[in-house]
């Protein structure tokens, strides 16, 4: 089973990106499971047509242990398995806890063993402001993280820092990184930056995706662009990048 | 009010559980909390504390260490007292803070280990759960980490045991204070099965050292004396494929936890709760047990406590006195444990209720004032219940395999 973490700056298309990702894999006939990890619970909403989702944390909010684990899976374009761990209303509770939680809830309900996943892709919300955003990356998640970022400056800022937290973390047994996926804001220098900062942590750039008015067209439409536009060039860009992470992980094991 | 506690306390948390569990076995037990309560697991709950040595550390987490998440001074800190203290080996135990904040305790156990070379493990605990609970955790962990296979223990080759001695060696797993009380109480149980000709490799984790228990892969047979045992039972039979009864000896059960163990070391065996299946065929309840409705619930005697010593109890009342008892069980970890007839409880007002048309009840004397006036009280103090309270009364009474 491969476990690929996808970190990035808010807003910077991880969602899109993992989606996208998730469905090329799927293409290959790779049995995929996407689980957001971010409160919103609106990583996988693309894949399901904009079809609500109970997220693990409503359910153990509401039920407790009372519930089965199809309760909190939902199966989206292209056979991809959907889990949002979801979290409490913005300005409550503690998000970071709710991630641990729900991928700790996810794990004891048997997810990896009864969908037997190949790929598992966890799309973690834009920093890593503490703990509980690590828990992805935690022994026993994920094995590789790869980043998404543009050349804007703040964007090459947060993956700096999500970068540094791999680092620290590298006697502890957690995922290493597995490098950075580049989405085009066509801004200057773009390519350079973000090469410099691959170079800064021992790192390359997995793939680039271009900046595309396809993707907004489809995200209109309440679909990834692969299920929207398959045969854009788009689309084989999304293909691409996911032979080259499918490479990068099974070459560094 | 359903789950709250106006009259009686609640069980010892599972903090405590790790602590008592750990005690004797030479480690360095580090409690990741703001001190403060520690004198609960340190002294209230634990009866050797002022007799015996054993290394407590309590890492002193401050509002700044938990908002700032300065995991590398708490690993500094356990460091330096292990190189001056030298345990063999580290359990790291994490409180209620800790585990909110989601403090990675696995990760920090492999730093620990790999910088010091002591052997570093995690107990998941978090007190919010009770003492079973932690100790049954701590004590999984040591059948994880200590135990060697067959082969490697020293005494097998060097003493030349033949395999019919070795076909009578036991371990009784979940042996603490907290269900026992002092170390004589607990032998009672080896004394108790050495009658039957079984021989005792090891009492886990009482009276006994880690080398002992290292030793374990040796027996023949595990008995699970209370559900601390239960997790270590599991790994020891997944590790080295030893079966386990699941039965305290006491009074005339004695007998039928030994017969049990006889055909659980001949592979026969396949119920492993001893004292359920003792219950459910004593010829003298067949009308209880075959009652539709609630089996036990006119029960001229109640046992309140841990599922598997009341068990025990109850089947040794009945198979002697002839006369039908009902377990009611307040504790979290109940599951295949109980009865038909016997009570999973939760909090005092269910306690209350089911106590209402109850005759005899034998109960720590806590729970005195929440049993009905007319009700005759036998005390049988609980030291995961009231502490040392009663440890005076305790040490006069005889220890669980001869209660009755």
């Amino acid at each position: 089973m491969i476990k690929i973490a996808v970190y990035g700056k808010g807003g910077i298309g991880k969602s899109t990106t993992v989606s996208n990702v998730a469905v090329a894999l799927a293409e290959k006939g790779l049995k995929v499971m996407q689980i957001g990890c971010d409160p919103k619970a609106d990583s996988t909403m693309q894949l399901r047509h904009g079809e609500a989702v109970p997220t693990v944390l409503e359910l153990v909010n509401q039920r407790k242990n009372d519930f089965e684990l199809e309760d909190m899976v939902r199966i989206g374009f292209g056979g991809v398995v959907c889990v949002e761990a979801g979290g409490p209303t913005p300005g409550m509770g503690c998000a970071g806890r709710g991630i641990i939680t729900a991928l700790e809830k996810l794990k004891e309900k048997g997810a990896y063993e009864v969908y037997q996943p190949d790929v598992v892709l966890y799309d973690v919300l834009g920093d890593v402001v503490c703990g509980g955003f690590t828990m992805p990356m935690r022994k026993g998640y994920a094995d590789k993280v790869f980043i998404v970022t543009s050349g804007e400056n703040m964007s090459i800022h947060a993956a700096a820092n999500i970068a540094m937290a791999i680092d620290n973390f590298k006697n502890r047994g957690y995922a290493s990184l597995g490098g950075l996926i580049l989405n085009r804001r066509n801004v200057k220098r773009e390519d350079e930056k973000v090469a410099e900062l691959a170079d800064d942590f021992k790192t390359s750039v997995v793939g680039t995706l271009s900046r595309s008015e396809q993707v907004l067209l489809a995200e209109e439409k309440q679909q990834i662009l692969l299920e929207a536009f398959p045969d854009s060039e788009m689309a084989d860009e999304y293909r691409k990048l996911a032979e080259q992470i499918l490479a990068v992980c099974e070459a560094r094991g | 009010m359903r789950q709250a506690y106006r009259i009686i306390p609640i069980y010892t948390a599972d903090v405590s559980g790790v602590c008592s569990a750990l005690y004797e076995l030479g480690g360095m037990t580090v409690m990741h909390d703001p001190s403060g309560c520690n004198s609960t697991y340190n002294t209230h709950d634990e009866i050797r504390w002022y007799e015996e040595d054993s290394l407590i550390f309590i890492s002193g987490l401050t509002e700044i260490d938990a908002i700032m998440g300065n995991d590398e001074k708490f690993i500094h800190d356990i460091e330096e007292a292990a190189r001056d203290l030298k345990p063999r080996f580290i359990a790291l135990a994490s409180s209620p803070i800790p585990y909110m904040n989601g403090t990675d305790f696995p990760a920090i156990a492999e730093v620990t280990e790999q910088d010091t070379g002591i052997p570093t493990f995690a107990v998941p605990t978090n007190g919010m759960h009770d003492y079973v609970r932690g100790a049954g955790m701590a004590l999984e962990a040591i059948a994880e980490h200590f135990v060697l296979p067959k082969s490697h223990a020293e005494d097998v080759s060097n003493k030349n045991t033949e395999e019919k001695g070795r076909n009578r060696l036991v371990n009784l797993l979940g042996v603490t204070p907290l269900d026992f009380g002092p170390l004589d109480h607990a032998e009672t149980m080896k004394r108790s099965l050495e009658q039957y000709g079984w021989q005792i490799n090891s009492m886990w984790a009482m009276g006994d050292s880690l080398d002992q228990l290292s030793k374990s892969a040796d027996a023949a047979v595990n008995v699970v004396v209370s559900s601390v045992g239960l997790r270590a039972a599991k790994v020891l039979q997944r590790k080295f494929g030893t079966p386990y009864v699941v039965g305290a000896p006491v009074g005339r059960f004695t007998e039928k936890l030994s017969e049990a163990m006889e055909a659980a070391v001949s592979g026969e065996r396949e119920d492993n709760v001893v004292y359920t299946a003792c219950r459910m065929s004593a010829k003298n309840l067949q009308d209880a047990n075959d009652t539709k409705e609630s089996p036990r619930h006119r029960a001229e005697i109640t046992l309140i406590g841990e599922p598997v010593t009341m068990g025990s109890l109850a089947a040794a009342i009945e198979l002697q006195y002839s006369r039908s008892v009902r377990v009611l069980c307040p504790l979290e970890e109940t599951d295949g444990l109980m009865t038909p007839g016997d009570e999973a409880v939760c909090g005092e007002e269910m306690m209350e209720e089911k106590l209402k048309d109850a005759g005899i009840i034998a109960a720590d004397p806590l729970y005195r004032p929440i049993c009905p006036k007319d009700a005759q009280f036998f005390e049988l103090p609980h030291i995961a219940f009231s502490g040392r309270i009663y440890l005076k009364k305790i040490k006069q009474m005889p220890g669980f395999a001869d209660l009755i």
